[in-house]
């Protein structure tokens, strides 16, 4: 029998299982000046007008002042819909997650329609590459927050919803490009002891570590929880900044890199 | 389920069991969960074909292979999906790219290109017995090309691209081809899938460099978690998100280089390594 026919010199670093050695990787950040932020689908769109005018005045404001930002939505009720009846029929996570993408979608499309004179622009997962060309031109990017994962998507232990969604797919997107903070707009002040909504008496956390947020094993958490994993282990974000769209002003503070709201970080 | 339009709290919500309620809440996800998965094509076998162990190997090990393969599809007797890795070329690609810096998700989105290739070098020895290169998630048309007598092939690793979350250990994507054709089968329904390679089976340490490397003849997936081989044949997120899947019953892992092994495992004959899960 042939030998594997193998390239010997497999280039300046030697590889192995998990990558090359530590000392020899030299992280390059793609687009470290980027603000990535998410827009919340239940948090904000489903809100419609009232909700969302403010908060895309606000991008776009500080688009024109010459901060690059990549927008991501989030999905909302008409997800919680579809996977509610698609878990009804045991379908796979998997096809779950192809279905959940599709909410996503329309919901950058509307948020591209609204700032077109701006210059939002939809883009797809294959467009990414051309970022660069509409951070350039001024224009305000927007795309689905959900990671292209799709049929892909794992199964978690005891549910049939994507483990990744929006929240994560933003993430994602920030950590590629080499971004250290990711900026979730929602209609909360950030990360309370309870879930403020159904509970008045929860305070609210300025700070607190992804560990300590691990620690206290919530019930119920502001972002997936895939994302405070990741935010362990990632290169570049190191923080995640949770802001009230709801207030005016919030998203601007933000946007210009200052504390509001819930950051989570790494320790 | 209902088509009810609700407002009153600032938002418009349709009526869902998931109406309102916070996707990251345990007990409202898990009421989304139930024991079983539905299978969606449950007939199909997947079968995966190594790039390094078989690809990089040449005609020698290439030809025998796919004369197999054909023999097998024009019996018509099973429904087969073949997924093909990419070998020694996306080693060489993840080398250059990390010590260029690329963060995770950019290795990843490269890596898929060099498993093309491999599809297109099968394809080239099976199109005349009807195969065809499948973009992996048009995977609806399976009905049609099983009905039809294609043999679709497929690129094993998933399409998580730039987004690739970060690695536990290491700068290596996670989610490789062993992983990617692991969960296509899962999403299909499909209970079987069979990894070929060029040993005979999954060892506890690797044979090519131990003489005393122990074959796993059978093997629960519980015990294979709890005593992971040395080095690992199969990407080991193969098992680790086997275990919380629902649909795939048994992982075969058989060698490519001893012609009529595929045959035999096809017909439900437990050559090589037989991973079970109940």
């Amino acid at each position: 029998m042939s030998e594997r026919k193998s390239l010997n010199d497999l280039g300046p670093a030697a590889i192995s299982e998990s990558g090359i050695a530590p000392g020899d990787y030299n992280p390059v950040a793609i687009m470290p000046d980027m603000r990535v932020v998410k827009l919340g689908g239940q948090s904000l769109l489903d809100r419609g007008r009232k909700a969302l005018f403010p908060v895309l005045d606000e991008l776009v404001a500080a688009r024109k002042v010459g901060i690059p930002i990549l927008i991501g939505t989030g999905g909302g009720t008409r997800a919680r819909h579809i996977y509610s009846v698609a878990s009804e029929l045991e379908l796979p996570t998997g096809v779950l997650a192809k279905l959940g993408s599709y909410v996503p979608m329309q919901n950058a499309r509307m948020v591209q329609m609204l700032t077109a004179k701006h210059g939002g622009i939809y883009i797809m997962d294959d467009d990414f590459e051309k970022l660069p060309l509409y951070v350039q031109m001024g224009c305000l990017p927007i795309m689905t927050g959900m990671p292209p994962f799709g049929y892909w998507e794992k199964r978690d232990q005891n549910s049939r919803i994507p483990p990744n969604r929006t929240d994560a797919g933003v993430f994602l997107s920030a950590e590629f490009l080499g971004c250290n903070r990711v900026i979730y707009i929602k209609d909360e002040d950030g990360l309370f002891t309870d879930d403020p909504k159904k509970n008045k008496d929860a305070t609210h956390i300025p700070r607190i570590s992804a560990d300590e947020l691990i620690e206290r094993d919530l019930d119920d958490l502001i972002v997936e929880r895939v994302v405070i994993k990741y935010l362990k282990r990632s290169k570049w974000v190191k923080e995640l900044q949770v802001v009230n769209g709801l207030k005016p002003g919030e998203v601007t503070k933000a946007l210009n890199g200052e504390n509001n709201g819930t950051i989570i970080y790494r320790d | 389920m209902s088509n009810k339009l609700l407002t009153g709290d600032g938002r418009t919500h349709i009526e869902s069991k998931l109406m309102r309620e916070s996707l990251q809440n345990r007990d409202v996800i898990g009421d989304t969960d139930s024991i079983k998965d539905r299978r969606i094509l449950p007939d199909i076998t997947v079968v995966s074909i190594g790039g390094q162990s078989i690809f990089d190997r040449g005609k020698a090990a290439i030809i025998p292979l796919s004369e197999e393969l054909a023999t097998l599809h024009n019996s018509r007797e099973h429904a087969m999906l073949i997924a093909v890795g990419g070998g020694t070329r996306v080693r060489h690609t993840a080398a250059v790219a990390l010590d260029l810096g690329l963060p995770t998700g950019g290795v990843a989105q490269l890596v898929g290109a060099m498993e093309e290739l491999n599809a297109v070098i099968l394809n080239s020895l099976l199109a005349q017995h009807g195969s065809i290169t499948m973009p992996r998630d048009h995977f609806w048309d399976l009905p049609l090309y099983m009905n039809s007598g294609i043999l679709p092939i497929v690129i094993s690793v998933p399409p998580y691209h730039f987004w690739e979350p970060p690695a536990e250990v290491g700068q290596m994507p996670a989610h490789r081809s062993d992983f990617g054709v692991y969960q296509q089968a899962e999403v299909l329904g499909t209970s079987h899938v069979i990894y070929i390679k060029d040993e005979d089976g999954l060892y506890n340490k690797d044979p090519k460099e131990h003489d005393d490397a122990v074959l796993f003849e059978k093997i629960a997936l519980d015990e294979l978690l709890e005593n992971p081989p040395e080095t690992n044949m199969i990407d080991w997120a193969v098992f680790t998100s086997w275990k919380t899947g629902k649909n795939v019953k048994k992982i075969q892992i058989i060698s490519g280089l001893n012609p009529g092994q595929l045959t035999k495992a096809l017909a439900g004959e437990d050559v090589g390594t037989v991973i079970t899960k109940d």
